[in-house]
């Protein structure tokens, strides 16, 4: 008869084991993989050849991803900033609990409960040169998606508008999380509510300014469904985003070994970034929370 | 302030509020509209008037089209991947939380690990991997890595689990209760709330994904409606009327649930991040 102890531990593990293979296959074995791919050449039918660096020289030497890194870049450096500025100034306002708050609050997630696929071709409608609903109401036409200075800022508007009211959430309830009475005191002091939002809203919001950078520059750094169906990547690849390529690479051109390198170096910057933001923003954090 | 100048500020704020609103909701406002246009007025007609007479035409010719394998297919498949991963994450969440064995506090950094990997990153070897276990275009390709629990399910659950007293647990116990009986009858009622939230963050992310269901099926026998509404616009690009049905359709039951559900979905999203 085996010990409680030995009895518990297989019983432990037939309660991970579900989960455990699913880890194991899903998401760390794809690691692997998808390195081993990186090395290899694949047309997504015939087979698999080793072919050494040759796909990692192809991508590092060739324009098109490092065109695809600066456009991403771009996009990052339009979105989160614009999300959260507008996600700061929503939740202030509802922050002041005026009667009703709450439906605006719920009305401006809507976008971002919905599939961003279905979101994109709603747009891609809105914004068609001839019968479209955005230039039908401003009376003249505009190529919102064809020209190559519009397509990636109105990719990006696209972006912030389905993000805004989750940002807002966030903001909300750590506006909401600050005790009355440091305002109060700053009222009695004869500080401006411009002041209090500055001196006091803004430092301690820090927390969760991180949080919504954070998740802000790695979720838009990954964005496909919306250029796959606003823009397919162009024109003139302006907006071919690094996920869009990877896609284009591996199931546009079947250059799988391609995508493979691409999708390492992704992997790596997102985590490059994770982990400077955390150091940056770790030491302000408890600076301001002394 | 004076309460004047209170007052000023007050509908200042309702004011871009209001704003907000508008611009928020008028893109659906267009297209469930346009849905229900028929082509003709919506040809000969500038696209924003009133739908005279509003017409089901295109949600007949989604029919048509398809869409009722499409939406069986994709309830069909979100159905499976949260009955799969709640129950799974059930499993390794209590034994995380509750049980004592070699190699706990490894696994769960392993899992937290995991995390840090991007869908974007694994599409691609998982697309080789189920190429290569002959499972191209099936059902399974479309529910299996999904359908085994998630890390962060698992995270969430682990957390909640904790908070469970230890008496009400050892109570079970002593009158005899095993393991499973204490999940069903202590720990699985003790947090409903959890449970709901992450219910519906997995009925959200599954309905609206795209990029896996988009590279591993292909034709019409497993199309979901993500791929379908998407295929529809490239395919019939001019035909907006019939276009917007389709986003209406994919749209709709998720504002349903989301209205239904608000104020915990609203409290959950800040719980959790839903993702």
């Amino acid at each position: 008869m085996a010990s409680p102890r030995v009895r518990t531990s297989v019983l432990a593990y037939a309660l991970v084991a579900p989960s455990l293979f699913g880890v194991a296959v899903f998401l760390l074995l794809p690691m692997f993989v998808v390195g081993w791919l990186s090395l290899h050449r694949w047309d997504l039918l015939g087979p698999i050849r080793y072919v050494g660096l040759d796909n990692w020289r192809s991508v590092l030497s060739d324009g098109t991803f490092g065109n695809s890194l600066v456009v991403t870049l771009v996009f990052v450096m339009l979105v989160v900033p614009a999300q959260s500025a507008l996600g700061l100034a929503a939740a202030s306002m509802l922050g002041r609990r005026l009667p009703g708050s709450g439906i605006f609050r719920t009305l401006y997630v809507v976008p971002w409960i919905c599939a961003p696929i279905a979101i994109a071709v709603l747009w891609r409608w809105l914004l068609a040169p001839t019968d479209g609903a955005i230039n039908t109401l401003l009376g003249h036409r505009v190529e919102w998606l064809t020209d190559p200075e519009l397509a990636l800022p109105v990719v990006s508007a696209v972006t912030v508008w389905t993000n805004v009211g989750y940002v807002t959430l966030f903001f909300l309830a750590g506006i909401l999380a600050i005790p009355d009475g440091i305002h109060d005191a700053a009222r009695l002091d004869g500080a401006t509510a411009w002041q209090r939002f500055w001196k006091i809203t803004i430092p301690l919001l820090r927390p969760t300014m991180f949080f919504v950078v954070v998740t802000g520059i790695i979720s838009s750094a990954q964005v496909f469904d919306t250029v796959y169906a606003l823009t397919a990547g162009g024109p003139q690849n302006r907006t071919d985003l690094v996920a869009h390529r990877i896609y284009a690479e591996a199931f546009g051109t079947a250059a799988v070994g391609r995508a493979a390198v691409m999708a390492i170096v992704l992997f790596v910057i997102l985590i490059v970034a994770t982990v400077a933001q955390h150091l940056y923003f770790r030491r302000r954090i408890s600076y301001d929370l002394v | 302030m004076t309460s004047s100048s209170r007052a000023a500020s007050g509908a200042a704020i309702y004011l871009l509020l209001g704003i907000g609103a508008v611009i928020t909701l008028a893109p659906f406002v267009f297209s469930v509209l346009t849905s229900f246009t028929s082509t003709r007025q919506f040809a000969t007609g500038t696209p924003l008037q009133l739908p005279h007479p509003p017409t089901l035409a295109n949600y007949t010719g989604l029919a048509d089209a398809g869409f009722g394998r499409v939406i069986a297919v994709t309830a069909l498949m979100t159905a499976v991947i949260v009955l799969g991963q709640l129950t799974f994450s059930v499993l390794a969440a209590y034994a995380f939380a509750r049980l004592h064995f070699r190699g706990r506090e490894v696994l769960f950094w392993v899992y937290i690990a995991t995390l840090m990997v991007p869908p974007t990153v694994t599409i691609v070897p998982m697309y080789l991997m189920m190429a290569q276990a002959g499972l191209r275009n099936t059902f399974w390709a479309l529910v299996l890595p999904f359908v085994f629990g998630s890390p962060y399910a698992i995270f969430l659950l682990r957390e909640y689990f904790r908070t469970i007293p230890a008496d009400l647990i050892n109570a079970a116990r002593i009158d005899g209760a095993n393991t499973l009986d204490v999940l069903v009858h202590v720990v699985i009622p003790a947090s409903r709330p959890i449970l709901v939230t992450l219910t519906l963050i997995t009925v959200v992310s599954q309905w609206n994904n795209f990029m896996w269901p988009l590279v591993i099926t292909s034709g019409p026998k497993w199309r979901v409606l993500t791929v379908a509404t998407a295929g529809l616009q490239s395919q019939y690009n001019a035909q907006w009327t019939l276009v917007m049905a389709a986003t209406t359709v994919a749209i709709v039951p998720l504002i349903v649930v989301f209205v239904v559900f608000q104020r915990h979905i609203v409290r959950s999203i800040v719980v959790t991040g839903l993702k």
